[in-house]
């Protein structure tokens, strides 16, 4: 009978119709991990240390010292333990293969969006999912485009049976697209892109301005009837209950954008993007907004500009003393080198490799309002965390031999391990790497 | 009814004075005159050389009888004394579209709708709508009343007017600008042979690309030629006919921009052709090849306007190459006459032609003499197109065409008062009219304290009256000696007051008026004071404007001067050879001469040398990239399954900004190739990244030819939406088929011409030659192992597919680029002899990909396949470096494997493992000095050097950087002055650089911007 298990699953997996592995069940038993370097996500590095972890919630984080109280001891000694890393305004989940429609889930019909949700169509069995943890990425935000208000996202888990089992935090925001200073014209003929004044700009604020008074309005109703779908999701926006994510990118949009935001009462805005931020620096700053970057693997903006730009902007605007976080805003599966944007930044930027893993896992998770669970390995917190053959944020080393989620120990096989291992047997290689 | 019909007689019976045509009936009597005029005691500039003082001017029926200070005056002349006023020459221009049918332009993204792979002009003619010699410029030709009499204006009696349309546009006519019938108007057809770059108005698929158009027009070369020779008997061809018969008339081609000059040259010399070229305006900027082509120029005055650049934000949308341009574009004339480059200049590009005048005025600011300009205008361009005999200059013999002046032809002050075409008269000014200017007392009825002050030029005078200290202007228009003036006299009570008179012999005007209150009044005004030249400076003595320096290339990080090669020692640091010495500590390598001279410890240093400190540093080859799509104008001709015979180093753009972003990411070395829209795509270029050059001198000489094909989804179209649904092959079945078909159609030509290249001189005589076929010639390279493929592939059928194809074809595929499902056949692969070249973790952004794995590189290096890492777009190139260390991740190689996979792996597939991809004495000096392990993700560049010469160092970064933000804010500086001095200017357009990919197909795709980062 076990064989005839075991043949089916190889059978499975030979034909190609192979899945992503099962999700982990529960912690069932306290959990140390010893001996390893454990960056602790908010600039502290404990070498030689000790973290203990129990249903699910981390009990102790320290030197070699720590007692292990008779849990399982796994020795990762030389190793890096790392926080879960948070990629946000992603798509992973929502499409799987970007030039066949029937995949894609992201971009819904329409200007005006809030409702929809992009929670639901979280597709846990995304063969993506697997290959991006494989890089450390335990928690993705599933994230909406399109239109000017896309839709919301959720914070979700990579691994979970379901979007309901996966997700960490449900609806934590909505996605903004701000009406541009800059409209984009493109020429198939010459396939020139030529950016000129948007004429329209005013227009689209003045529409903006117009549903969000309503909305903030409709807020204040008790039993609102009818029942407004759209002003309904809204409503978090204005007691804190949700971020607000406006994309933005030159420097006028990103102060238009977080003066409106203001003024419609908004509490929790952040701007994503920003490719531009490096000029509004001060404004970030004096109104405390945090900025998630897009990709930093792009060219400049402009002609002129430093070849190292999007490089540096991390780390001109963290020095400043903006809240940053990084992201592959709008990407699916390229979001697995997200921490070798981190390690980009400290690189280029002149910032320390600390400083630039906050860029992917605290600032990320104080951002999403998620900081008191994820984000840094401290006592109380979740057990989401990675071990690390060595540097997180380095290709070379980058090889994770160990996730755990809310502590349960994830299965790290994914479909290219699978096609890996299959055809490195065909040939009689041998198994390096990860 | 009866008076508008009576002026239109007129005005037709007037128009009739001219010249009758003799096979013409008439209805009325003959009104034939003897045509027969005198100019005398005038400045007469009989060319730009000769200038003679209170000379005559004689002509008979049109042409020019004499001129000279002794001329004899026939009886019978009309006789103008000119005293004060001057004649020259009237100005030709040579690239007009003066008269030629109206160009029908598609809408923009035309091309998006079902391709059209067929011509559908119908009639024996080309089989692309492109190639159109057969337009007859004399033919088509229409007399425009509009249009003559706007060139006439600015003092141009003839020009030369061809059909700016298609790639091959016919012949040209000479044709003047009076206002005739054609057969009086049409000096001579058949004057010139015109070409461009640009399909124009063809909705043929094919060529979509400038290099598929030089392949169109070279293509179109040999089968005018095979017609000449033997086509005639196999088909009809009106289009090739037309063409061999421009053959013999001086080419002229239509040239984008500067390199575009320097391209239609290379074309030139291909086929001994020595084209005269219409330049864009910015062959400044690459003068010194620009002078090397040899060619003469058409050189357009269409200066840019200034940029608004009031707000400091938005003004950095604007480069700083288009704020240079824009304060260097009017020097260009100047400094092509001082290169001694020969050019005409042309009003063709002006935005109107009315700025004609002020824009050349602006260029004589900047140094053209006056006389080059008038050189320019017209006995340069008469000469090149050899119409000297007709137009150009006052010569006895020739067209009466002159313009006669009131001042200095280039003087601010200078009215053109009349255009003399063929001998008839066109009066712009009235040339006997008094000077009026000056100071008058106004009496208005009782009104005597007013003073009227006419200034301005003769002719275009400005009025303005002075009512105590309140000065107004009146509206005025003066027709010959009557006088019509409207003027509101007092703010407090407003009201218009009409004046209407006629002026007296004196000078003194008088008249009645009616003020506002309908009182009728008489009226006076008397001259006070005669109008005096208050000393005006010559604008030909006004010292030349201060001007930034060129840059090399014209783009912000360009390089004030080429950068040079240099001797360098680099000491003390880790060297990565890629030899089986493997990386040496602590070691020393000896540059020069642009090659590696020695590789050691504790080298002397040479004289001259300059000492690179390399302690804690890692030095390494240049990567290279085998497949990149940079510094390119266009990537895909995607017109037809099989473009095997454009070239890529046909649209090398040297001013790329990329190139100098991936010297800044240590690449050296890039295979520019072409994009994968087609199964057999075209040639591939491969260059240095040498910052400063131009093209030609980027091309890595001697290096193999490549050439790009391509599998799967591209190449069937399957992301390309319904419309496109027609080209064969759509599916991989088709694809198989259509290289066995190109390929064995390829042996039988290659056959057919080595038979014939065999036979005797005698037996040639009788054979009719095989017709030359541009394509088949490169695809019998492949097959003759002379030129190499790089295939796009990703799934395993059809890498399998097409080494299938090569083996019973007796080649080998080269490499396999992208490759994504390599390593399900690497044991093929290897065993075929094939490398791969691949991106290290891409997948998923297509059907077609969902396979892809970044253990691809590890698997196929594993099974003996030569592996490089190539990046396909220009961001990605720019961190190879990482991109190679994901080898190390994923499928653990060593990281000196990892290493050369972006170095000495490329180099192999390339064929240029001798010069290239390691550090070795006596190969090529292409090195980077990092400030870490380059593998590591927190590797940069210090120093990347391309034999020898140092083209990107992060230590000169920031002051190249200051340099750059300097010179941004002196031009912005003197732009706001322009703007406040009254200049037009126009918004900042933030003009995107475009990324190319594979997949980008102008006019039709679109996706690649929108999804730049995604769509491979």
């Amino acid at each position: 009978m076990k064989h005839l298990k075991l043949s089916i699953f190889l059978l499975a997996s030979l034909s190609g119709f192979a899945q992503n592995p099962a999700p982990a069940g529960p912690q069932v038993r306290a959990i140390a991990l010893t001996g390893a370097t454990i960056h602790v996500g908010n600039g502290q590095v404990i070498t030689n240390g000790v973290i203990l972890f129990d249903k699910g919630i981390i009990t102790a984080v320290g030197d070699g010292n720590t007692p292990t109280n008779g849990a399982e001891v796994i020795s990762v000694a030389g190793k890096h333990v790392y926080p879960g890393l948070i990629s946000p305004a992603a798509t992973v989940g929502l499409q799987e293969f970007a030039s066949v429609r029937a995949t894609l889930d992201y971009q819904e019909t329409g200007a005006l969006n809030p409702n929809v949700r992009a929670l639901i169509a979280y597709n846990t069995d995304s063969e993506v999912i697997p290959t991006i943890r494989n890089n450390g990425l335990l928690m993705t935000q599933a994230v909406p485009d399109g239109g000017v208000i896309a839709g919301s996202s959720s914070v979700m888990h990579t691994d979970g049976w379901n979007w309901e089992d996966a997700v960490l935090k449900a609806d934590d925001g909505l996605w903004l697209n701000w009406p541009g200073y800059f409209a984009r014209s493109f020429d198939f003929d010459t396939f020139a892109v030529s950016l000129k004044k948007n004429e329209q700009q005013q227009d689209g604020i003045n529409a903006l301005t117009a549903t969000f008074s309503d909305a903030r309005a409709y807020a204040d109703l008790k039993n609102p009837a009818p029942k407004n779908l759209k002003l309904e999701a809204m409503k978090g926006l204005f007691d804190g209950s949700k971020c607000l994510y406006i994309r933005a990118s030159y420097g006028k949009d990103i102060i238009e954008a977080i003066k409106f935001a203001r003024q419609m009462g908004v509490r929790k805005p952040v701007i994503v993007g920003a490719e531009d931020a490096g000029r509004v620096v001060d404004f970030l700053k004096e109104n405390n907004v945090p900025v998630i970057l897009g990709a930093m693997h792009r060219l400049p903006t402009l002609q002129d500009e430093d070849v190292y730009l999007p490089y540096k902007l991390p780390g001109l605007l963290q020095k400043a003393g903006v809240l940053v976080s990084l992201s592959y805003d709008g990407e699916w599966w390229r979001t697995r080198n997200l921490p070798f944007q981190a390690g980009t930044a400290a690189g280029f930027s002149g910032i320390d490799k600390e400083e630039a893993l906050k860029m992917i896992t605290s600032n990320t998770a104080r951002i999403m309002g998620i900081d008191n669970v994820v984000g840094t390995l401290e006592k109380g917190k979740h057990a989401t965390l990675v071990v690390s053959k060595g540097d997180l944020l380095d290709m070379r080393t980058n090889v994770i031999e160990h996730a755990f989620i809310q502590g349960r120990h994830l299965n790290l096989d994914d479909k290219h391990k699978r096609l890996y291992h299959m055809y490195r047997e065909k040939y009689g290689q041998p198994d390096l790497g990860k | 009814m009866r008076k508008l019909f009576l002026t239109g007689m007129l005005a037709w019976g007037f128009a009739q004075i001219g010249w009758s045509q003799v096979t013409f009936p008439r209805n009325g009597v003959y009104d034939e005159r003897p045509g027969l005029y005198a100019f005398t005691n005038a400045t007469i500039v009989v060319d730009p050389k000769t200038t003679l003082e209170g000379a005559t001017l004689l002509i008979r029926n049109g042409r020019i009888e004499a001129v000279g200070k002794t001329v004899s005056i026939p009886a019978g002349a009309v006789v103008a004394d000119l005293k004060g006023q001057r004649i020259y020459p009237a100005l030709v221009d040579i690239d007009s579209d003066y008269g030629m049918p109206a160009i029908q332009r598609n809408a923009p993204g035309g091309g998006r709708g079902t391709p059209q792979y067929d011509s559908n002009k119908k009639g024996a003619f080309n089989w692309n709508q492109a190639i159109q010699p057969e337009t007859d410029a004399g033919t088509v030709f229409k007399a425009n009343v509009a249009q003559a009499n706007e060139l006439r204006k600015l003092g141009f009696g003839a020009v030369v007017t061809h059909q700016h349309d298609g790639i091959a546009r016919g012949n040209s006519a000479l044709v003047t600008l009076a206002d005739d019938r054609e057969n009086n108007v049409l000096i001579r057809d058949r004057v010139s042979a015109h070409y461009s770059f640009s399909k124009g108005t063809s909705t043929q698929t094919y060529p979509n690309s400038p290099m598929g158009a030089v392949a169109l027009l070279r293509q179109t070369y040999y089968d005018a030629d095979w017609y000449k020779k033997a086509g005639k008997t196999v088909e009809a061809n009106a289009s090739l006919d037309a063409f061999n018969q421009l053959q013999t008339l001086p080419a002229v081609f239509e040239a984008p921009d500067k390199l575009g000059v320097l391209r239609a040259d290379k074309i030139g010399e291909e086929f001994g052709i020595q084209y005269i070229i219409k330049s864009a305006g910015d062959e400044y900027q690459r003068l010194e090849e620009v002078k090397a082509t040899g060619a003469s120029l058409i050189v357009p005055l269409n200066f840019p306007q200034a940029f608004d650049v009031e707000d400091a934000w938005d003004a950095d949308n604007v480069t700083l190459a288009e704020m240079k341009h824009w304060e260097m574009a009017p020097a260009n004339p100047a400094m092509l006459a001082k290169a001694g480059v020969p050019f005409a200049l042309t009003t063709a590009s002006l935005r109107n032609k009315t700025d004609f005048w002020a824009n050349l005025r602006k260029a004589i600011e900047h140094g053209l003499t006056e006389q080059q300009a008038l050189t320019a205008l017209t006995t340069t361009p008469a000469q090149l197109l050899k119409i000297d005999n007709e137009v150009g200059s006052l010569k006895p013999g020739l067209l009466a065409n002159f313009i006669i002046t009131s001042d200095n032809l280039f003087s601010a002050d200078n009215v053109i008062l009349e255009n003399w075409i063929r001998g008839k008269q066109y009066v712009y000014a009235d040339k006997n009219a008094a000077d009026w200017r000056g100071t008058y007392n106004l009496t208005i009825g009782d009104r005597s304290n007013l003073k009227l002050t006419i200034t301005g030029k003769p002719g275009k005078p400005d009025y303005q009256i002075q009512a105590d200290t309140v000065k107004i202007t009146p509206k005025v228009s003066l027709n010959n000696d009557l006088i019509s003036l409207q003027v509101q006299l007092d703010k407090k009570q407003p009201g218009t007051t009409r004046l209407s008179g006629y002026r007296t012999d004196g000078a003194t005007w008088k008249g009645e008026g009616e003020l506002p209150d309908g009182k009728i009044v008489k009226w006076s005004a008397v001259s006070s004071q005669p109008f005096s030249l208050t000393a005006k400076a010559d604008t030909a003595k006004k010292t030349a404007p201060q001007l930034g320096k060129i840059l090399y290339p014209f783009v912000g990080m360009g390089n004030l001067e080429k950068p040079k090669a240099q001797t360098l020692l680099i000491r003390n640091a880790t060297v990565w050879t890629n030899e089986k010495d493997g990386v040496l500590p602590g070691a020393d390598v000896l540059v020069q001469n642009g090659k590696v001279a020695q590789v050691g410890k504790n080298l002397a240093v040479p004289a001259g040398a300059q000492v690179i400190d390399g302690t804690g540093k890692h030095l390494t080859n240049g990567i290279i990239d085998e497949h990149s799509h940079i510094a390119l104008y266009s990537i895909n001709e995607a017109g037809q399954s099989s473009t095997a015979e454009v070239r890529m180093s046909d649209v090398i753009n040297s001013e790329d900004i990329n190139i100098y972003r991936q010297l800044a990411g240590g690449v050296t070395t890039s295979q520019l190739l072409h994009g994968s829209a087609n199964s057999i795509g075209g040639q591939s270029a491969i260059v240095k990244l040498k910052w400063g050059e131009a093209p030609q001198e980027m091309l890595v000489k001697g290096a193999d030819g490549f050439i790009k094909f391509a599998l799967g989804e591209n190449v069937k179209q399957a992301n390309w939406g319904d419309a496109v649904r027609i080209r064969f092959p759509q599916t991989r079945m088709g694809v198989e088929q259509l290289y066995f078909d190109h390929f064995i159609r390829a042996r039988e030509y290659d056959n057919a011409r080595k038979t014939y290249n065999g036979l005797s001189t005698k037996e040639k005589a009788k054979t009719a030659p095989p017709r030359r076929d541009i394509e088949l010639d490169a695809l019998a390279e492949i097959l003759n192992k002379k030129r190499f493929i790089t295939c796009h592939s990703y799934v395993q059928s059809e890498i399998n597919m097409l080494m299938k194809v090569a083996d019973s074809l007796g080649f080998k595929v080269n490499t396999f680029t992208h490759i994504l499902e390599g390593y399900k056949v690497a044991d093929k692969m290897a065993k075929h002899g094939v490398g791969g070249s691949t991106f290290s973790d891409w997948w998923a952004y297509k059907m077609e990909v969902k396979d892809a794995i970044p253990y691809n590189a590890a698997l196929m290096a594993r099974a003996g396949v030569t592996v490089s890492i190539n990046s396909d777009d220009a961001e990605m190139a720019r961190r190879l470096n990482q991109e190679a260390a994901k080898a190390v991740e994923y499928g653990g190689m060593s990281e000196e494997d990892a290493w050369k996979m972006v170095t000495l792996n490329p180099a192999k597939l390339l064929h240029l493992d001798s010069r290239l991809g390691s550090i070795r004495a006596g190969k090529d000096a292409d090195l980077v000095l990092w400030n870490n392990n380059p593998l590591a993700i927190y590797a940069r560049p210090e120093k990347t050097i391309i034999e020898g010469t140092v083209y990107f160092d992060a230590q000169d970064e920031d002051r190249k950087r200051d340099e750059l933000q300097k010179e941004r804010a002196r031009l912005i500086q003197k732009m706001l002055t322009a703007k406040t001095g009254g200049a037009s200017t126009q918004r900042p357009t933030f003009r995107r650089q475009r990324m190319w990919h594979c997949e980008d197909v102008e006019g039709v795709m679109a996706e690649g911007e929108q999804r730049a980062g995604q769509e491979k």
